[in-house]
């Protein structure tokens, strides 16, 4: 388990400091495949590289296992990176670069050798043992600088945007590979990223960051499903966000209003808002189109765009008060006729901010 | 149409095959045509020199220097034999290789004195950020604008018994006496490795300059120590920074001149010096001519020797 607490990552002296990471909070889970997911320049790389020991922090503390290791050096951490570029070693052979953590360690060469074939199997590069790395495809240097972090058996692996160098289809083939090594080998993944497809695919748990803090940390469905703001929802996944009134609340729910429509009870990210205006997040697709007059109708607005994509369409509807929003539909309506919108209530999300 | 088209057939075929032939001519005659200039400047520059030295350490010394055109191999038996005056018997004479045992002990300690002060200052300059770089090597290959006489000139300066070094540590009281450090060892090699230091410093930053720093933490964070991180990663990879920086200071430092002559004060015969002097007041010709040849045999053979050392050592990492 990893404990980050009150870290803050200053670069910079005096006037020209710039804050990368301002008191950040987290605890990884052991075992678990964590995703740090947010936008460049937000602070997750640092936070990665914090935790692996290439920065220290300017404030706060860092703990495996309930020891400190904040200010220790990288070669004192049990813990190992998967590089962005790979950063494999290009004069060695392939086995030496797996077998590289080892050698430092000073272990004995007959395991060496042992966790080198057993760890180019893991990943399916057995016959390239002898191969320089130079001579390796992009996705084949990619499984080396695995291999070659995984070998020393660390707790924590932190993988900094291993997938961003591949194409597609290596990817979503990569992306089932790592998940598959998390499970074989129960190490704790602390992967980086900015793709929220990747992130929703692969983690246990995700912490959305954005301009140096930690926005929300949640499963991916509660991230997708329960974004508790603007900035979250918007992050991940198409969403539509319209503006409701707050009426109060009762227990857990928020009482909302549309306009002047009946008042619903719906899901909240946070029941210390105020009553008033509010913004409310709702998919694309969970939104069925009904005719104007229908009762069920929650929103009503004018069709002023579609667009076709194979498997259906997307029409974008503009709403009295001149927000737009995304609908996904199988038949679309003809642009400026008028529709209702509806949707279940429980799809309905209302935003801290 | 099936007669004529067996008949055109070999026709053809011989056809392309001459047509083939005169563009592999041609090609040919290209190709030397671009070469010429290379070849004409090695030849003229390169190997037509040194077949003259060649032929005239097989020659005897004219009284008045130059050559007499008589054959005679005197000058190699001279390198290691003293020939007696009277009955024309011979006596190893070690003289002649004490002087090059002298000089390759130098040079190798200019080679290492700069490889030591030189590493830090290439991996100094491969660090900075890519706009400051320029300036840097703009401030190491300063020196060169200078003429080598006019620094070494103002070397001798600076380390004479009255010079800024013995002023400046007499002022601050830590001498009494002036040090005497003009006309010793230690002047010379000071001189050879300020004169050489460059040759150093521009390859290793060659190589370094490409060297990808994340390598670095990869290391650390694979459990190297900085000592282990240098050794294992910094050195392998610049090496071939590192071999050519040696030969470009070792090769030259073993023929250096000047700097032997006005530090050292010619009080102890280097191979450059006792070559210089063959052609001038020794009025030996053939034996300068040859031990320059000598030395070169010496150091072509040990260049041979390390550049297959280092490549089986390269592949026995495959």
């Amino acid at each position: 388990m990893i404990d980050v607490r009150n870290v803050t990552k200053r670069f910079g002296q005096g006037q020209a400091a710039v804050t990368a990471l301002g008191d950040v909070s987290l605890t990884i889970p052991e075992g678990s495949f964590f995703t740090l997911l947010g936008p460049s320049g937000c602070g997750k790389t640092t936070l990665l590289r914090l935790i692996a020991g290439f920065e220290l922090p300017t404030e706060g503390e860092i703990a495996l296992d309930g020891q400190s290791i904040g200010h220790l050096a990288p070669n004192d951490r049990p813990v190992n990176t998967v590089f962005q570029s790979y950063a494999l070693f290009p004069h060695m052979s392939v086995a030496r670069n797996v077998g590289f953590g080892l050698e430092m360690l000073k272990r004995p060469k007959a395991e060496i050798d042992g966790t080198i074939n057993e760890m180019l199997d893991l990943v399916q590069l057995g016959e390239f043992a002898t191969r320089r790395v130079d001579q390796l495809s992009g996705g084949q240097q990619q499984r080396v600088a695995l291999a070659r972090a995984l070998a020393p058996r660390p707790k924590v692996l932190l993988l900094d945007e291993p997938l961003s160098a591949l194409d597609l289809k290596l990817r979503k083939g990569m992306q089932s590979e790592l998940k598959r090594l998390q499970h074989e080998t129960g190490i704790t993944f602390v992967f980086v990223t900015h793709d929220q497809g990747e992130a929703l695919a692969m983690s246990d748990q995700i912490a959305v960051m954005s301009a140096g803090s930690v926005r929300q940390v949640g499963t991916p469905e509660e991230i997708y499903t329960a974004p508790r703001s603007r900035f979250v929802a918007d992050f991940i996944g198409d969403t539509n966000i319209v503006n409701a009134t707050l009426l109060g609340f009762d227990g857990d729910a928020a009482k909302i209003q549309f306009g002047e429509g009946t008042p619903l009870a719906v899901h909240t990210a946070s029941t210390s808002l105020a009553p008033g205006p509010v913004h409310v997040a709702l998919r694309p697709e969970t939104i069925r189109v009904v005719d104007e007059s229908a009762e069920t109708a929650l929103l009503r607005g004018e069709v002023v765009d579609s667009t076709y994509f194979g498997a259906g369409s997307q029409m974008l509807v503009r709403l009295e008060d001149g927000v737009s929003v995304h609908v996904q539909v199988s038949t679309p309506r003809p642009v400026g006729s008028r529709v209702g919108l509806e949707c279940d209530t429980s799809m309905l999300h209302v935003l801290e901010d | 149409m099936g007669v004529a088209a067996n008949i055109s057939q070999p026709d053809a075929a011989t056809r392309l095959r001459a047509a083939q032939e005169e563009r592999a001519r041609q090609r040919r005659r290209t190709r030397l045509l671009l070469l010429a200039p290379a070849l004409g400047i090695i030849g003229i520059f390169g190997l037509f020199p040194l077949s003259i030295a060649l032929v005239y350490s097989f020659l005897e010394p004219g009284t008045y220097g130059g050559v007499e055109w008589v054959f005679s191999y005197d000058a190699y038996v001279q390198f290691l034999f003293e020939r007696d005056i009277f009955d024309d018997t011979l006596a190893f004479n070690s003289a002649y290789l004490q002087i090059f045992g002298r000089s390759f002990g130098l040079a190798i300690t200019t080679m290492i004195g700069t490889l030591i002060l030189g590493f830090p200052v290439a991996y100094f300059i491969a660090a900075r950020p890519p706009e400051q770089r320029n300036f840097w090597l703009f401030a190491i290959t300063l020196p060169f604008w200078t003429n080598l006489l006019i620094r070494t000139y103002s070397m001798l300066l600076i380390v004479r018994d009255e010079g800024f070094v013995n002023l400046m540590l007499m002022k601050i009281g830590l001498i009494s006496e002036p040090l005497e450090m003009l006309y010793t060892d230690g002047a010379v090699l000071a001189g050879l490795v300020y004169s050489y230091l460059p040759f150093m410093i521009l390859p290793i930053y060659a190589s370094l300059e490409k060297f990808d720093f994340s390598l670095l933490e990869a290391g650390h964070d694979l459990f190297a120590t900085r000592t282990q991180v240098f050794r294992h990663i910094i050195i392998p990879i610049t090496r071939p920074g590192i071999v050519a920086g040696c030969v470009l200071v070792l090769i030259p430092a073993l023929g250096a001149y000047i700097t032997p002559e006005l530090l050292g004060g010619g009080k102890k015969l280097m191979i450059g010096n006792l070559i210089a002097l063959q052609f001038g007041s020794g009025r030996n010709w053939p034996f300068g001519a040859a031990a320059a040849l000598i030395l070169m045999a010496i150091v072509l053979i040990a260049l041979l020797v390390s550049l297959r050392a280092g490549a089986s050592k390269e592949g026995g990492h495959g």
